[in-house]
């Protein structure tokens, strides 16, 4: 045996565990015999058919390059507007536009709970009139928005939109768009207090229901997100959980929509997932590959889906932000740079990075169109787009896929014993989940058993970093200007047309009728985001302020 | 034997990301903290209420939606007014020279995201002595 101190540093192995970040075992080599009986017609198949393990569609990227998003959305729409005004002559044909934490919840700019917070992480919609300024650059048949935001609120967003599109002559049956509707994951995933403390848990649920019977009967082409799975995997959970409880979620909202009495073969059409894309290289193309399977397996054979549209799984993807690092910032465009060919391999339909800056502050300009360079290198220099699915065939991968699939399904069937996802998070089994990666994420790094470049390895002294450029807040300001925007659009309208419509929505809210064409009645006559909010809570005997707030 | 330290960790104003403050919670739990996480969408007056019924040692709270100055300094203002002195620590995504700002309001300490269990628990020791 060699004796240690005989082997020069440069000699010596290095010590490496031999795992996929969900812990699966990673062999030295693959051979056949790894993938002994696979046949490529039932595993593999055609891109574009079932099991649609090799892509959604038929070509993929050499018939359409993915959409490359751009996120957007700060300040008053009118700021918003401008910026993707500019943006769309600069090469983003797709926005993910972000609202401020007062917009996720309902509240609007001028209510005391939004002090401090207007506009900061996104932009504020208030009123029908926010949401026309917001679309004052595009028309809603043809730039197509991603609204980051959920039910409750997304009901009034899509109301909002429904008002546009007919204020400005446009059928409803053209407008594009993904509407994200995700009543459990989109607020960072986080615990049920989350989605609770606000509005009630089955208040949340109608809605999405409501949302998701108005897009499929009245807005066919626009996408809705059954489930917001970035969000869930920023929490800290692993691959295979990630895949589990995106693809559980859905299959819990369609068992709603079919117990509304909701046609299979025409809601599920144009659903959607958002989907995280982390620093595992394989792992992650075997996650996007093994949930294709899963999900046409469980649209034919569960749900009945004879329509091979509903087979079909699409997801967009955004790059992981809880892989970047605040330490060296700048190594973290390498890491975007990796998960996004590791997304484009995976077959990703549209994508969005992070920003290096992502550990500093909220995206700056400058670190946005980086993200959208990173994509346009990938998209057009690199040549991986020129054939399908090129990776398709590696023993590695496809044995990689097998197993993902496999324990993404058991995952899915311990979730299924506890009564479905909703279930899972209503008794805290999913949050008790999440803790626990969370700690051993943690532990791996505290043990250096997970490398993570400038944080566990290769550090530098804060005096060598290089300074880069911070997003400015400017949040008082904001909120002053909005203020006063809200104080005149209040003064301006009738109040009995306003009280009117604000009885209409409590009534409707008890007789369950489908909100979405209520609300749109509302917005015409002037009543806030906030009110719609508060008219809806009322009827459910709901209220959540303390302390005069 | 020295009595364990109290720590109230506390998420302020409408931003809801956990994980960090979370996963604090635990790690100082495991070395030797008596932890009291009070959750999302606190005020300050019920921060500085807890603190006191509580009779913590430190304070900590977190931020990661661009919020820790405005509520940071509710916070501070509670605090005088309740005449409650110990030690505020924040942590999340705080840029860096919003992080010596918050330094220059009182704040004992600024934790970036990436500090590791040691560092961390050498800083709030530090912090405490």
């Amino acid at each position: 045996m060699a004796d240690a101190a005989q082997t020069p540093a440069w000699k010596a192995k290095e010590e490496q565990i031999f795992e996929t970040g969900a812990g699966l075992d990673i062999r030295e080599l693959y051979t056949p015999e790894d993938i002994a009986g696979f046949d490529y017609a039932q595993d593999l198949g055609v891109p574009g058919e079932y099991p649609f393990t090799r892509g959604p569609y038929p070509g993929m990227y050499r018939e359409r390059i993915w959409t490359r998003r751009f996120q957007v959305g700060f300040g008053t729409p009118q700021d918003t507007s401008d910026r993707i005004g500019y943006l769309a002559k600069t090469g983003a044909n797709g926005f993910v536009i972000t609202i401020d934490l007062p917009t996720s919840y309902g509240f609007d700019s001028d209510d005391p709970i939004a002090r401090g917070e207007v506009g900061v992480t996104g932009v504020a919609i208030s009123t029908l009139e926010d949401m026309e300024t917001l679309y004052s650059a595009t028309s809603p048949d043809s730039v197509s928005y991603a609204l980051s935001i959920r039910p409750p609120v997304s009901a009034v967003t899509l109301a909002m939109l429904s008002c546009v599109a007919e204020k400005r002559g446009i059928p409803l049956d053209r407008v594009v768009g993904t509407q994200q509707n995700d009543p459990l994951y989109q607020m960072s995933g986080g615990p049920l207090q989350t989605h609770i403390q606000f509005f009630p848990l089955d208040g949340i649920l109608r809605l999405t229901i409501d949302n998701i019977e108005h897009i499929s009967t009245k807005m066919p082409r626009l996408n809705w997100m059954v489930t917001n799975g970035y969000n869930l995997r920023e929490t800290g959970v692993n691959a295979v959980q990630d895949g589990a409880f995106s693809l559980s979620h859905a299959f819990d909202v369609f068992r709603k929509c079919q117990e509304r009495g909701l046609d299979v073969n025409v809601f599920a059409r144009r659903a959607s997932f958002f989907l995280s894309c982390s620093i595992d290289f394989f792992e992650e193309i075997a996650k996007y590959r093994a949930m294709r399977r899963l999900y046409a397996k469980t649209m034919q054979e569960r749900f009945g889906a004879t329509n091979p549209e509903c087979w079909r799984m699409r997801f967009s993807v955004q790059s992981a932000g809880n892989t970047l690092t605040t330490q060296q910032p700048q190594v973290n465009i390498i890491r975007a740079a990796m998960e996004c060919l590791s997304a484009v391999f995976g077959g990703a339909q549209s994508v969005h990075l992070s920003s290096y800056d992502e550990g500093l502050g909220l995206p700056t300009e400058e670190s946005s169109r980086i993200n959208l360079r990173t994509q346009q290198v990938i998209a057009y220099e690199t040549g991986v787009t020129k054939t399908v699915d090129p990776l398709g065939g590696s023993y590695y991968l496809e044995d990689l896929t097998n197993r993902l699939q496999e324990a993404i399904a058991a995952k899915m069937m311990e979730v299924e014993e506890r009564g479905g996802l909703t279930e899972c998070v209503r008794t805290g089994w999913l949050e008790t989940e999440i803790n626990e990666a969370r700690y051993k994420n943690q532990r791996d790094l505290d043990q250096n058993r997970r490398p993570l470049i400038g944080v566990n390895r290769y550090r530098i002294p804060p005096e060598e970093e290089i300074p880069i450029k911070i997003h400015k807040i400017k949040a008082s300001e904001w909120g002053e200007r909005r203020g006063d925007y809200l104080r005149r659009y209040r003064e301006e309208r009738d109040p009995v047309a306003w009280a009117e419509a604000m009885t209409r929505i409590e009534n409707a809210w008890k007789d369950g009728a489908n909100m979405v064409p209520v609300l749109m009645d509302a917005l015409k006559h002037k009543v806030t985001m906030g009110e719609c909010h508060d008219a809806m809570r009322a009827a459910q005997g709901f209220s959540f302020r303390k302390g005069g707030r | 034997m020295a009595a364990r330290k109290r720590v109230l960790l506390a998420k302020m104003g409408l931003d809801c990301h956990d994980t960090g403050i979370v996963t604090v919670a635990q790690m100082m739990r495991e070395n030797g903290y008596e932890v009291i996480y009070m959750g999302l969408h606190n005020y300050a007056e019920e921060v500085v209420a807890t603190a006191i019924a509580e009779d913590v040692d430190l304070i900590g709270v977190s931020f990661l939606s661009g919020q820790h100055e405005t509520q940071t300094r509710d916070l501070l203002v509670a605090m005088k007014q309740a005449d409650l002195a110990v030690p505020v620590m924040c942590g999340g995504i705080i840029p860096p020279d919003d992080a010596e700002e918050l330094k220059r309001m009182g704040v004992a300490d600024v934790i970036e995201p990436g500090t590791l269990t040691p560092d961390l628990v050498a800083r709030i020791s530090a912090i405490l002595s």
